[in-house]
């Protein structure tokens, strides 16, 4: 017999599923799992609220449209699991300070919860460009799309030659560390090599230090001529990754980037995926953007849940806060009700308020977040 | 005519009989101690602080009275007004620390915001037919008495506190509470039925045997004595007394200083008495040496040897005004046989601790004095528990006020339910 014995298990429904998720139908994933990866960064494991499953590209990416307040906020998020695993999928996000969503992301998202998403998008991927030989490269949390495809390859066996190599800060932000080496110690044809700038606190990094050369990509990878690339990264990191192949004499046509295919999502998206910019790190660009040159911008720090934002000088903090996605007691924000009053530690503010403050509060250094403006650098106690 | 059946609390009302403690019941039973937060916590003036609780505008104070919980405010016109401390939308407990300062009253639950006038100023999501200003909070009576606040939680507060404040403001007058800071409160929960709280204050029977730390200032023989029984010491103390109460009472009134009894404390509705009694020793304060225990007097005063301005209310406080300081008391029944005693200690606003006054001395005699009552008080909560209590009779020569206490008690509740 061979046959699987009846379970009443619910997790035995998701392996029972046999039809494909489709977004157009459902659009609503609830998160089942929410994993720390490193410090900053964490893995939410997403599924369908039925029994579905998911048929993606590794490389490829989801549009989603979080509510995070009373708005709706469009971010792609590359699947860093494998499609070899197709009951659920996940999204790997670093903690990005003043991102609007990852902040939201780390700080609310909880299984049980549910997010929209459309997809799978996108042509980033192995799969397009087959070769007999890969190099993946990544900087930073442009490691999803590259561990997509290595847990891929890996799932499915067959001994195909891959080379990963990824950059860090330290080796405590190697994102997947341990599943990377262990892929690497069970699988002879998978070889992985980080490269960090600097040591983490608890551990002095012994391998290749500071930013990637072409001398350490070439003794990480003496084939590398042989080898169809995938890079993904911020985009300094990118371009750095370019400069090197050319200077290699590197055929460019087997150089592949990450980027998002426009044409190929619905008009709606197409909008949320250019608002997401062309790389992983979109949020920080995205807040580089909305902020323009002529106005300053000031450091808020929140000294107890330890998150740091930008905020315009025209902008009050709890405004500035709620675009980041970090929710702070409030309800008037009109300076009424002191629901958001909060101790100023460090720096000053500008605040017109409406009696929901004393005098005596102000003098003790307390403010009310909601109509107060920052003019200096700020540690909020919050 | 049909004869219509007392209830048993009017029953026992009726037969109270004068000169004697009251039967076990008015001590034990939970329906009595509910009728006793009805009818004389929730339709009389009851005394809770005093206006330095709130010195400045957006200072607020919780009391709780029974389940009534008020919040007392100073609003920004320097006014102070006290408010049922419960939202207006879903009845959540308004304000939760005893002591906050705040810019408006904010109902954390849904961050209902009301100014400190009540009015309901800010509240989301309530559509457009939300009438605000049928939404205020519910306002709850309340009256300074030259800085000593009371409240009443009935619609119709009894109308004769004028007359108490116009009897009672000139004494209290000088000592200028407006002016004063706390500068030390106390809480102990007294395990006895609130009028076993007030009737030990009532009388000072028991001061020579339990308070050697009060009989210091304190002459015993201030509040009566029985003369034929007394030996040749006592006899001349109580002459000693006599004569200095009536030598200082001369001095002092014509200083200005309003000092000769007035007891009202079971003729009026809103009931009290007062006297301006001489101290022992330096005569100056109620400290274990006799001596202003801070250097800065009360208001205008120049002089520390000014006695102790004693002012009693029904049904819940006694005050002290010295000198240099002032204690004031206010009992709080929290059930039929637990008590809350509220001491507050009040010094002049300018005093600053360490330097004009030394504070463990200016709280120890009265910090002594409280705990001996609460154990007097729990001794008593015990024996009116046992089957072989019975009412016993009080004295004529020392216990006049505690009679004055029970007839009061006795004659509102009548005055209420009927006998």
């Amino acid at each position: 017999m061979n046959s699987v014995p009846a379970s009443t298990e619910p997790a035995a429904s998701r392996l029972a599923a046999t039809a494909s998720w489709d977004a157009e139908a459902d659009d609503a994933l609830v998160c089942l799992a929410v994993r720390d990866e490193t410090h900053d960064v964490k893995t939410f494991v997403l599924a369908p609220s039925g029994p579905r499953l998911f048929a993606y590209a590794p490389g490829q990416f989801l549009a989603f449209a979080f509510e995070i307040g009373a708005e709706t906020i469009h971010r792609c998020y590359t699947i860093s699991s494998a499609p070899t695993r197709p009951h659920a999928l996940s999204i790997t996000v670093k903690r990005v300070p003043g991102g609007p969503v990852s902040n939201w992301l780390h700080d609310t998202l909880k299984p049980g919860d549910t997010v929209r998403a459309l997809g799978p998008m996108g042509d980033f991927s192995c799969f397009t460009h087959p070769a007999q030989k890969y190099l993946l490269l990544s900087g930073g949390s442009g490691v999803t799309p590259m561990m997509a495809m290595a847990r891929t390859f890996h799932d499915l066996g067959g001994n195909r030659d891959v080379a990963f190599v990824h950059s860090a800060r330290s080796p405590a932000d190697i994102v997947f560390r341990g599943e990377l080496e262990t892929m690497a110690r069970l699988d002879p044809a998978f070889r992985f090599h980080a490269v960090c700038e600097a040591d983490a606190p608890d551990e002095a990094w012994a391998g290749p230090k500071g930013r990637l050369t072409l001398e350490t990509l070439s003794a990480a990878v003496p084939d590398l001529p042989e080898r169809e690339v995938f890079v993904c990264g911020p985009k300094p990191y990118m371009d750095a990754v370019r400069a090197m192949l050319r200077e290699a004499g590197f055929d460019m046509a087997r150089h592949h980037e990450e980027s998002f295919d426009f044409g190929a999502l619905p008009e709606a998206e197409q909008q949320a995926a250019a608002e997401a910019g062309r790389t992983l790190d979109a949020e920080s660009s995205a807040e580089a953007e909305a902020a323009p040159a002529a106005v300053r911008t000031f450091r808020v720090e929140f000294a107890k849940t330890r998150r740091v934002l930008d905020c315009p000088e025209d902008s009050t903090v709890l405004d500035a806060a709620r675009k980041a996605g970090i929710r702070l007691p409030s309800s008037c924000a009109k300076g009424l009700c002191g629901t958001c009053k909060s101790k100023v530690t460090k720096g000053t503010v500008s605040m017109t308020h409406a009696g929901g403050i004393r005098q005596r509060e102000i003098d003790a250094g307390m403010a009310l977040l909601c109509c107060s403006k920052p003019t200096s650098d700020l540690v909020v106690e919050r | 005519m049909l004869d219509v059946t007392p209830t048993p609390l009017q029953r026992l009302l009726r037969e109270r009989r004068p000169g004697y403690s009251l039967p076990a019941p008015f001590y034990l039973s939970p329906e009595i101690f509910e009728a006793d937060m009805e009818v004389i916590f929730g339709r009389h003036w009851i005394y809770v602080g005093v206006e330095p609780d709130v010195p400045e505008a957006g200072d607020v104070m919780v009391v709780d009275v029974g389940k009534a919980s008020v919040a007392i405010v100073r609003d920004d016109d320097d006014e102070i007004r006290a408010f049922h401390n419960v939202c207006r939308h879903r009845g959540a407990r308004l304000v939760h620390e005893e002591k906050s300062t705040v810019g408006n009253l904010v109902c954390r639950y849904h961050s209902w915001t009301y100014d400190l006038t009540g009015n309901l100023i800010h509240a989301e999501h309530m559509g457009p037919d939300f009438k605000r200003g049928c939404h205020g909070l519910k306002p709850v009576h309340i009256r300074s008495l030259e800085g000593l606040l009371f409240i009443c939680l009935a619609d119709e507060p009894p109308a004769d506190f004028d007359e108490m404040a116009a009897r009672l403001g000139p004494y209290i007058a000088p000592h200028n509470v407006r002016n004063t800071k706390v500068a030390f409160q106390k809480d102990i929960i007294e395990p006895g039925n609130w009028k076993l709280t007030m009737e030990n204050n009532r009388e000072c029977y028991h001061c020579g045997a339990n308070h050697p730390e009060l009989t210091v200032p304190l002459f015993a023989y201030g509040f009566g004595f029985a003369p034929e029984e007394m030996d040749e010491h006592d006899r001349a103390e109580a002459e000693r007394y006599g004569c200095l109460l009536k030598t200082r009472h001369g001095e002092w009134e014509a200083e200005g200083l309003p000092s000769r009894e007035i007891d009202e404390l079971d003729t009026m509705v809103t009931a009290f008495r007062t006297e301006r009694l001489p101290l022992d020793g330096e005569g100056e304060s109620h400290t274990i040496d006799t001596k202003a225990a801070c250097r800065k007097l009360l208001g205008d005063l120049t002089n520390a040897k000014l006695g102790g301005l004693s002012v009693w209310t029904q049904p819940n406080s006694w005050h002290h005004f010295l000198g240099d300081h002032i204690v004031t008391f206010s009992v709080l029944p929290l059930d039929a046989e637990r008590s809350l005693l509220r001491t507050k200690w009040l010094v002049h606003k300018d005093a600053v601790e360490g330097v004009d006054y030394d504070l463990a001395n200016l709280i120890s005699v009265w910090e002594a004095t409280n705990d001996q009552d609460s154990e007097l008080v729990g001794i008593c909560q015990q024996g009116a528990r046992s089957p072989a209590y019975e009412p016993g009779p009080y004295s004529p020569n020392t216990e006049m006020l505690v009679e004055k206490f029970c007839n009061w008690y006795v004659g509102r509740m009548a005055a209420h339910l009927g006998r």
